[in-house]
């Protein structure tokens, strides 16, 4: 399991998520995804394209955070591999509706500060 | 298809038959425990044929029903064994698995709870109860008993060999 980030200027942050998101996974690195979502950046892109698991826990670690970036006006976006098990799990409970999900992490970066 | 895994239209009757079975696998009541009953499952599925699309609902469904054991099971469910019982019937028209999770937690019976209606915003989203959302969506049935003090909740997917 791991998370990392990378600042794209001074208006996007991009996270990346790596390995599953189901219990242990999302107790390993939900503070640390809280911490670096409270940046105050415009955009916030999080790279979901090389997570192999994400399960009810992790979504609602996601939805979280995309609700404390609108809230301090920002946007947030996912990254996610079109065929992957994630995707079917952001599929079947909406939040694909919700938060904004793409397949490039270019269009996703884009979207993020627009 | 993963390497190793026969297309299952050309299985023949003897094969399908062989593949066809039951496993069992008794786990603890935490997340690391979970993640093992998880890779059980993938190996397991994959040794019986079953398609990997269905093989990764199953997971995500296995992962939810024990994240609510841990959870909202109580005392009783974290000190006792969790079983589990993976069924699967390769048949030339109709082909199944199914998982069988029995806990002896608080008795919960999933299909009395109404289906949530899903919210339109992200500002109408509330973070909980995704998870049985999930396992409705991912699964094709599901049945519930309490008998002997246990929750036995099975969840399944079928699928089409031809």
């Amino acid at each position: 399991m791991s998370i990392s980030y990378d600042d794209i200027g001074d208006n996007l942050r991009r996270i990346v998520i790596s390995g599953r998101l189901d219990v242990p996974g999302t107790d390993s690195v939900a503070a640390k995804l809280g911490e670096l979502i409270a940046a105050p950046k415009k955009g916030v892109v999080v790279d979901l394209s090389t997570l192999q698991f994400l399960a009810s826990i992790g979504i609602r670690a996601l939805i979280t955070s995309a609700k404390a970036v609108q809230q301090r006006g920002g946007k947030m976006v996912l990254v996610v591999d079109g065929g992957s098990s994630v995707l079917m799990s952001l599929e079947a409970t909406g939040v694909d509706q919700l938060i904004p999900v793409f397949r490039s992490a270019a269009d996703a970066e884009r979207a993020a500060v627009a | 298809m993963p390497k190793g895994q026969r297309s299952p239209d050309r299985l023949a009757g003897t094969e399908r038959s062989a593949l066809s079975g039951f496993d069992e696998l008794t786990i603890g009541a935490s997340g690391a425990e979970a993640r093992r009953a998880s890779e059980w499952l993938d190996t397991t599925c994959r040794q019986r044929n079953v398609p990997q699309a269905l093989v990764e609902r199953l997971a995500l469904c296995l992962h939810e029903v024990l994240a609510n054991v841990i959870a909202h099971g109580g005392g009783t469910a974290l000190s006792a064994p969790i079983r589990l019982l993976l069924e699967v019937r390769l048949e030339q028209d109709c082909s199944k698995a199914s998982v069988t999770v029995s806990d002896a937690g608080i008795a919960f019976n999933p299909l009395l709870v109404p289906k949530r209606v899903l919210p339109k915003t992200l500002s109408e989203a509330s973070a909980g109860g995704l998870g049985l959302v999930m396992i409705r969506r991912c699964s094709d049935w599901l049945d519930y008993r309490h008998e002997d003090g246990r929750n036995h909740l099975t969840f399944g997917t079928r699928w089409n060999l031809r």
